[in-house]
This record gives C-alpha cells, structure tokens and sequence, in this order.
C-alpha cells in the first residue's frame, strides 16, 4: 500500500516545484549547464511519481498535476532539432524538386485541369462573344472596351470571405487556396483551378476578340510561364491532399492525410520563394511600356525554362550532385 | 473532477511512464481566438491611425496606388496575420498570448513541441478554415473529430492541450482552530478517492449555498468521521468546526 495523498505530496512536492521553477527558466533562456543536468534528473524523477500516481492516485489532481509537468518537461526535453540555413539549403537543392517529380502525376493532372480550364474560357467567348458578360468580371469588360490594359493581377479567386481584405486578386491568395482546397476531397482545388483557368482563358479571348492580344501579351509574357507553372504546382500539391482524404490506402484517414499532407506542403513551401521573385518581375517589368515586347517575352521564355530545368534536374541522383545553378 | 469521457493525449515517453495531457475543446479555442483578435486589432486600429498621421487623405491615397502596389497592400495585411500567429507559437513554446491567456498550447500529436515548419502551416490553412463565414469549417471540424482538431490542425499533425492550474497547496495547508474541533480518531485508512472527495468539498465550501454547505459537511463527517454521539454534535454544531475537523481528519494521513 502506498503511503497516503498528503504525505506523498509533502515528500516529493520539492522536487515538482524545482522543475517547474527550472522550466520556466529554460523558456526564458536562462540555464547553465549544470542546471540543465538537474533537469534532467527532477524529470526522471517526476516521471517516476507519475508512474505511481497513475497506480494509486489515479484520477486524482496530484495525478492530473503530474501529468501536466512531464507533459511540459517532455516537451522541454525533446524538442525538434532548430531549422538551419543547411537544411533550408538542402531542401531547395535535392527536396522540392524531388518531392516534385515523385508527385508529377499530381502536377500533370492539375495542369491538365487548368488548361482544360483555359480552353473552356477561351471557346466559350470566341464562339459566343456576349458569353464573356458571364465570365469576365465587369471592370476588366469596361477596361477592355476602353482599350487599355489594367495592369492588376490577371489571375484572381476569390474565397468568399474579407480576410484579406475585399480584393483578393494576388497571387498568394490564389496558391493558399488552390493548394488548402484541396482540403475539400480535392473538389476545392478541382474548381480553383477550372475556375482560374476559364478566367484566364475568357480574359485572352476576350482581348484577342478586341484586337488587344499583343497588349496582353505585352503584358504576361515576362511573368506568365512561371506564374501560371507556381499555381499548377499548388494545384497538385491540393490534388495530393484530396488524393489522401479520398484512397487513403491502408491508413486510415488522418494519418494518411499527415503524411501526404506533409509532402505536400514541402511543394507550396518550395514554390514560395520563385512566386515572390515573380512577383517582383510582375511588378517592375512586365507593365508599361519601358522594355519591349520581344525582350519581354524572351525573359518570360528563359525564365520558365529555367524553372522548369531546376525542377526536373536538381537533386536527380547522388545527394551529391550540385544541381543546376 | 471531469468527466472521463474528455478526449486526452496519450503519449509513451522513452521513460516508459505514459503521459495523457487534456485535449483542449472549442470553447478554449474560441475564447484564445477572441484574445488574439483583440490583440490583432489593436495593432490594425495603431497602425491605421499612424498612417492617417502621415497620409491625411486615405482613401484618396488608396485609389491612387498602382495594382501591384495595392497588391503588396493584401499581401501584407495577410502576412501580418499569419507572421502574428506563427511567431508567437514558435517562439512562446506553442502559444499565442491569447492561448496563454487561456491556458492551453499547441503540440505535435505525438506530444513533442511544434517546430516552425507545423506552425507554418497550420496558420496558413486558417484561410480555408475561416471559410465560408465565421470559421465556419473550422468549427464544423473540431466539433467532427475526436482530438478536437481544425483542418489547419489535421494537415500540419498538431492539437490543442489543455494547462490546467493545479493548487497543491491543499494537500499541504495545515488544519486551523483545531483546538475547538474533538481531534479525528483516524481508525480507519482513508483512500485516495476519498482524500480527493474531501478536498474539493474543502475548496469549493466558501463558495456553497449555507445550506449545501452544512448538509454536505455532515455527510462526509458521519461517512469518514467515526466519532461518537458527543463528539458528532460538537464537530456539527457550524460549517467552520466541520470543515476544521475534515481538514484535521486529512491531516491525519501524514
């Protein structure tokens, strides 16, 4: 028989309070060496307790208490090693574009999707012109008329909600939503890159239809082969996530969601950085009129290509391997 | 005491002792959240009023902005968001000052503490879990799942447990006015289960109805006392004496 409640907690309380005391201190910074020895040691010790705890206390706040402070010193313990510049490193250099090309079916069937998208927009007005009154939003109708270019973001979706303020047309916007959609059986990132692509399809129709197509041109031709590429990219990534809520396989769900989830995020996350360069390209190249059309399309070109020839390249073989650069 | 029906956290340590931490519910999640958002406003409410301070005509100034400019705008309104949540999650050790607020933190499923990598992600799948309205998603999944998770939750491999303060002092508190009360005979063995009933019959006492009190007290004074006929009606004659004599009987089972 155990020795009673009180007197066990009189006994070891001590102890409890000195681990405590010496976790929070941990979380402030402030340890030596030597303390973090102790830490050690209270914690077994802890642990110890809460082992009897569980056998004659249970359900008890002195077993609850105990739980509670090796939950936290658990935690203190064995924390995940600290993201470094290498790591970071590695992943652009042999992880993306591995975790990409293991997944290219995704990335193929999401570009299949947002073409199919693109035809559909596009046929649908060249046949039917007034169909554009439908799918082509009216301040871009009344630009077009005009014949001007608006120089906003060409690409737009917009998830019903005003959390990021009520003009959702950027691009990060769309790649969060293609890709978490995705969350939705894969039905998100189905329509999100349909709806994109019918959008974009409309858009160029329409200003081919008014005799704008060299101004589009002008205008997407810097940044469209990587942009358009980032958001396939999302879009499988979203497919992946929808794949694993649908045919987990031997898992069950929420597992198998974790677990493709995890190789699919490391595709959104590697996309990040080339979505904000193009951006920057999006911003100072592609409107007006400083650089000519044909310089613009030839650095869109190059561009793309070489995005496409990291992708498919860098990491292939021996971890070794530098990669293109 | 709650209920045993409350999800829980089960995790082996290598020490081989396993821990079960409390899974914190939609209520603590709500109440984080508001803390959050009050904090987020504040600093939207301060910024917006530092800009009216350099820029007199704002939407003025707003319509004038180029497209990407006006992009860069949402962008960062977003990334001040996301940069909030994730920041404070990895660098507080998994909480929010709303969450600390609270008392609850976010950790992996498997217990250990969340890295950047899962802080990441999880906020930024809020987007899709403040859809259509209100959270709506969101709500709709941790009132479904059985850890209590929103979908940022389930895709990044995190929940939400809960840090409940526990007073120990109560094991520990030595009895007062002992004198007046007849001293506890102690015969028999007290169990674990009933040391607890009398405890938090103890803690909440000041807060009972006079008459819950009284009648509460003397159920547990005839079930753990045994005392005779005199000495019942001295240790019954108020609340305080029962009370007293209890915390004495506790005391006993140094």
């Amino acid at each position: 028989m155990a020795a009673p409640l009180p007197a066990f907690v009189a006994r070891r309380r001590p102890d409890w309070d000195a681990l405590k005391d010496l976790l929070d201190r941990q979380r402030a910074g402030s340890l030596r060496l030597e303390e973090l020895r102790t830490l050690d040691v209270l914690y077994r010790r802890a642990a110890s307790d809460l082992a009897l705890a569980q056998t004659f206390y249970a359900g008890t706040d002195v077993h609850r208490f105990l739980n509670q402070l090796c939950g936290q010193a658990y935690a203190a313990i064995y924390q995940p090693p600290r993201e470094r510049l290498a790591s970071t490193l590695a992943f652009f250099r042999h992880d993306f574009p591995r975790a990409l090309r293991a997944n290219g079916a995704f990335v193929a069937a999401s570009a299949g999707l947002f073409l199919l998208g693109i035809l559909l927009g596009a046929v649908v007005v060249l046949l039917e012109p007034r169909g554009a009154e439908l799918l082509v939003p009216e301040n871009l109708r009344d630009s077009i008329a005009r014949k001007e270019m608006w120089t906003d973001g060409i690409l737009s979706v917009s998830p019903p909600n005003a959390v990021a303020s009520g003009i959702a047309t950027n691009n990060l916007t769309v790649l969060i939503v293609t890709f978490a959609s995705g969350l939705l059986l894969g039905l998100g990132t189905v329509f999100a890159l349909l709806n994109n692509g019918v959008h974009l399809g409309s858009v160029a129709a329409l200003c081919v239809h008014e005799g704008m197509g060299p101004k589009l041109f002008d205008f997407i031709a810097a940044h469209g082969p990587v942009e358009l590429s980032i958001i396939v990219i999302a879009g499988g990534a979203g497919l992946m996530v929808g794949q694993a809520l649908i045919d987990p396989g031997e898992l069950p769900r929420a597992q198998a969601l974790a677990r493709r989830g995890r190789e699919a995020v490391k595709l959104v996350l590697g996309c990040a950085p080339f979505l904000a360069l193009i951006a920057v390209v999006e911003g100072f190249v592609s409107p007006g009129d400083f650089f000519p059309s044909w310089v613009k399309g030839l650095l869109g070109l190059a561009l793309g290509a070489f995005f496409w020839l990291y992708l498919l390249r860098a990491g292939r073989g021996e971890a070794t391997s530098r990669g293109v650069s | 005491m709650d209920s045993a029906a409350s999800p829980s956290l089960d995790v082996a340590t290598p020490e081989r002792v396993s821990l079960s931490l409390p899974v914190a519910g939609i209520g603590y999640r709500c109440l984080a959240y508001l803390a959050d958002l009050c904090l987020l406003f504040l600093f939207w409410i301060v910024a917006y009023f530092t800009f009216t301070l350099m820029v007199s005509d704002v939407l003025g100034f707003l319509k004038g902005l180029s497209g990407f400019t006006r992009t860069l705008m949402v962008v960062g309104v977003f990334a001040t968001q996301w940069v909030y949540w994730t920041l404070a999650e990895v660098l507080m050790g998994g909480q929010t000052p709303g969450k600390r607020l609270v008392g609850i933190r976010v950790v992996r499923v498997d217990g250990s503490p969340v890295g950047v990598l899962e802080s990441a992600v999880r906020n930024l799948v809020r987007l899709v879990d403040s859809l259509p309205f209100v959270y709506a998603i969101g709500i709709l999944s941790v009132l479904l799942t059985r850890q209590h998770q929103r979908l940022g939750d389930i895709l990044a491999g995190t929940l939400l447990v809960r840090e409940e303060r526990i007073d120990l002092d109560k094991y520990t508190t030595p009895a007062t006015e002992a004198s007046a009360v007849p001293a506890p005979a102690g015969s028999v063995r007290l169990a674990s289960e009933d040391l607890e009933l009398i405890l938090s019959f103890l803690t909440r006492a000041p807060g009972l109805e006079p008459a819950a009190r009284t009648r509460l007290g003397t159920k547990l004074v005839e079930r753990y006392g045994g005392l005779d006929e005199a000495e019942r009606a001295a240790v019954l004659a108020s609340p305080a004496t029962i009370e007293a004599f209890l915390r004495a009987r506790v005391q006993t089972e140094r």
